[in-house]
């Protein structure tokens, strides 16, 4: 039988229309069924009322077989002609030991199906089976049994099944193209009541199972259950923030599933977002860690493994480099202190640099830290030691701080004639929790004159007042991030090899992160990332102009990424005199410089 | 007749071990304990790093030296860097600055950070130190 009324046939009622124009798809002119087509089969439209029957009844039995029958079809991984469906099915239910219950169902499979006209609407828990079952080969890896509660069994096995498929493409990759992001969460607004339309059955009560019983769902193919999986995780998300917390929960035990049935870096990030979204929902909210050292552990890795904390410290070298020239006192004041990586280079640069090294004075802030050991004083010893060695003259001191809002200008003591630079490495945006303290510290910063401010931030808008755009927006930036860690390899300098460890620690790393943007609020939540524009705005109305990053900054950094494995994906692009660093089409970080008007 | 034996005659063998690539010197280094030596001398090295780029600049080598010393700097960084550009193509300028940071840090972490253990920023490649952080993994850390 033709479809020759696509609406009629759609999983979705008017109540969401959405999803139903979704489903009109036009039908393939040699009679191939289109949306098939998509996931590999060639059913012929002909055929297709056909399969959907025997699927219904695939279903039936599958459902009453219970785990028997599902164990028989477990261990067998024959794979069967995917463009010959209706056989398959057929061989397939008559592999299954008929069950009682099997029999009134025979003398349907030999009614004449009826004309596609006699469509009839079953109440809401009875869902569609077609798209929930139908799958290419079902290998035992593959497969796992799902059980999910009654109430939500419907809505949840037609998350995938509606509005997954786009119209001409299908995303292949685990690797989340940004397209992801246009579907419109409206699309998902008709979760509650849907009603779903089975395939005219003449036999209602066949059709409508009990629907006490959990159905089992059979997932299987990686590839759409990559798609599934983000689907799910905005879904979980939208109802998040809808205070649907029952939905919420059924459905992150979902992506627990769907989880672990991707590989690589779709399944970290989908771990990592899973569990801040758990903790969301059942308010086990993270406290800030405590563990200074232990942070700055996983940055150590973090920096090992990938080339953005490089970029960053090399390009704001540069930059205060050049701002330095011919200045024979200077002073750096560095709120990202950590553990002083940036400055060696810039030490050694300024030693080498024509007509010799100024006198340099540090001055590094720092949190304060909870075990005995002032590490502020000890980076501060190491940097003076190298600073010996490559005989430049030097000066440390270290400042504890809990924010950096705590600060005033007097307390750095800036003397006479010497010029100052002022660097933060991803330390602004956490001011953004608390009101007034960006102002505050801008202003400070301000009042010190300095020669340059450098600033490295995450490219990205992390902190818009709707959870599910800081939701859609970290996955988009962390799965992109996640895979340039999966192909990194460390630098080739000093015989980098990027041990396994390293990388953990670096996803650690980042799951903090994830963690933060997630699951907390308020001033708890101190991962609010901005966009370099943003920053802009902020800075211009600071007093602030922008400094532009040369040439230099620009070949430095490509060398650098060029020593990176996995280089190839990196990019370094210049937009408006700041530099970003980026995977592939994605900006990721971004550094900019400026200085008082 | 004496006969020529390139090992009394040191200064020419310089000359010709100073035109040599790197791995060649490598394999010049296993003949004999007197090339042994002579190319561990860290002019030879110096020469590598530099030998495209004239002239050498200033105060390079007291910096260099104190780092590590060039044989170092140029299995290091140097190398490195030269392979990500093709091979014959002149160094340039930038390129040795990005050696020569890069060679700073590693200094930096290997001669300074790597005694430091203790303050749980230690030297990534070192056993104790890995052990330690793994441990630290164990525990329940709150994320």
């Amino acid at each position: 039988m033709k479809r020759d009324n696509p609406n009629q046939l759609n999983f979705a009622t008017s109540s969401s229309s959405n999803k139903g124009k979704m489903w009109c798809e036009e039908q393939d002119a040699g009679g191939v069924d289109e949306l098939f087509a998509v996931l590999g089969y060639k059913v012929k439209s002909s055929d297709m009322a056909e399969v959907a029957q025997k699927l219904e009844q695939l279903e039936e039995v599958m459902g009453s077989a219970q785990q028997d029958g599902l164990s028989q079809i477990a261990s067998d991984t024959v794979h069967y002609n995917p463009s010959d469906l209706s056989s398959w099915l057929e061989s397939m239910i008559s592999e299954l030991n008929p069950l009682p219950n099997f029999d009134p169902f025979s003398s349907v499979v030999q009614d004449p199906f009826l004309e596609s006209s006699t469509v009839t609407s079953i109440d809401s828990h009875s869902h569609n089976s077609l798209n929930s079952h139908v799958r290419p080969q079902i290998s035992a890896a593959n497969q796992q049994h799902m059980v999910v509660d009654s109430d939500f069994g419907s809505d949840l096995i037609s998350i995938p099944g509606k509005a997954v498929y786009p119209t001409s493409q299908l995303q292949p990759q685990p690797q989340h193209q940004p397209q992801t992001k246009k579907l419109k969460s409206s699309s998902y607004s008709g979760l509650g009541n849907s009603t779903t339309v089975s395939w005219g059955l003449p036999n209602e009560s066949i059709s409508a199972q009990p629907i006490e019983s959990p159905r089992p769902m059979l997932l299987v193919d990686s590839q759409e259950n990559g798609i599934r999986l983000v689907h799910t995780l905005m879904a979980c998300a939208e109802a998040v923030q809808q205070q649907n917390l029952k939905l919420a929960e059924a459905l992150v035990k979902q992506i627990g599933f769907l989880a672990v049935s991707q590989a690589g870096a779709m399944r970290k990030v989908a771990t990592y977002f899973a569990e801040a979204l758990a903790r969301r929902i059942y308010k086990l909210y993270p406290t800030n860690p405590q563990d200074r050292a232990f942070t700055d552990l996983l940055q150590m890795h973090f920096y090992e493994t990938c080339p953005y904390l490089k970029f960053a410290h090399f390009t704001a070298n540069q930059a205060i480099l050049e701002a330095f020239a011919g200045k024979s006192r200077v002073h750096i004041i560095d709120f990202s202190m950590k553990q002083g990586m940036q400055w060696p280079a810039l030490l050694q640069a300024l030693a080498l640099r024509p007509g010799g090294p100024p006198s340099v004075r540090l001055t590094g802030v720092g949190p304060p830290s909870h075990d005995n050991i002032d590490h502020l004083q000890e980076v501060g010893c190491r940097l003076a030691q190298l600073a010996e060695t490559i005989k430049v003259e030097f000066d440390y001191r270290g400042f504890v701080a809990n924010s950096l809002a705590d600060l005033n200008a007097s307390m750095f003591d800036i003397r006479e004639g010497e010029v100052v630079a002022m660097n933060s490495i991803f330390e602004l945006h956490q001011l953004l929790a608390r009101p007034g303290s960006i102002e505050k510290v801008l202003q400070v910063v301000s009042e010190m004159k300095p020669e340059i401010l450098t600033v490295v931030e995450q490219e990205a808008n992390h902190n818009g007042s709707v959870f599910l755009d800081r939701f859609t927006e970290s996955l988009h930036y962390y799965s992109t991030l996640f895979d340039s860690l999966e192909s990194s390899g460390g630098c080739d300098v000093g015989g980098g090899v990027v041990s396994d460890q390293d990388k953990v620690m670096s996803e650690v790393y980042l799951g903090r992160q994830i963690c933060n943007v997630v699951a907390c609020e308020g001033p708890d939540r101190v991962e609010r990332h901005e966009t370099l524009v943003q920053w802009r705005t902020r800075f211009n109305s600071a007093g602030f102009e922008p400094v532009h990053l040369g040439s230099n900054a620009y070949k430095q950094a490509s060398m650098l990424l060029a020593l990176f494995a996995g280089g190839d994906g990196y990019r370094v692009e210049e937009k408006d005199g700041c530099l970003t660093l980026g995977w592939h089409t994605r900006p990721l970080i971004a550094t900019s410089a400026w200085k008082l008007r | 007749m004496a006969k020529f034996c390139i090992n009394d005659n040191v200064d020419v063998l310089i000359e010709v071990l100073k035109r040599l690539d790197d791995r060649s010197l490598g394999v010049a280094a296993c003949v004999c304990k007197t090339w042994c030596s002579l190319t561990r001398n860290d002019s030879f090295w110096e020469h590598m790093c530099f030998r495209q780029l004239s002239p050498p600049p200033e105060g390079v080598r007291a910096v260099v030296v104190a780092l590590g010393g060039y044989r170092r700097l140029y299995i290091c960084c140097v190398k490195p860097v030269r392979e990500v550009r093709e091979f014959n193509r002149v160094w340039t300028r930038h390129e040795m600055e990005l050696s020569l940071s890069l060679f700073c840090v590693d200094y930096y972490e290997r001669v300074l950070l790597g005694g430091g253990g203790g303050s749980g920023g230690g030297r990534l490649g070192s056993d104790s130190a890995a052990s330690a952080s793994l441990m630290l993994l164990c525990k329940a850390v709150n994320v």
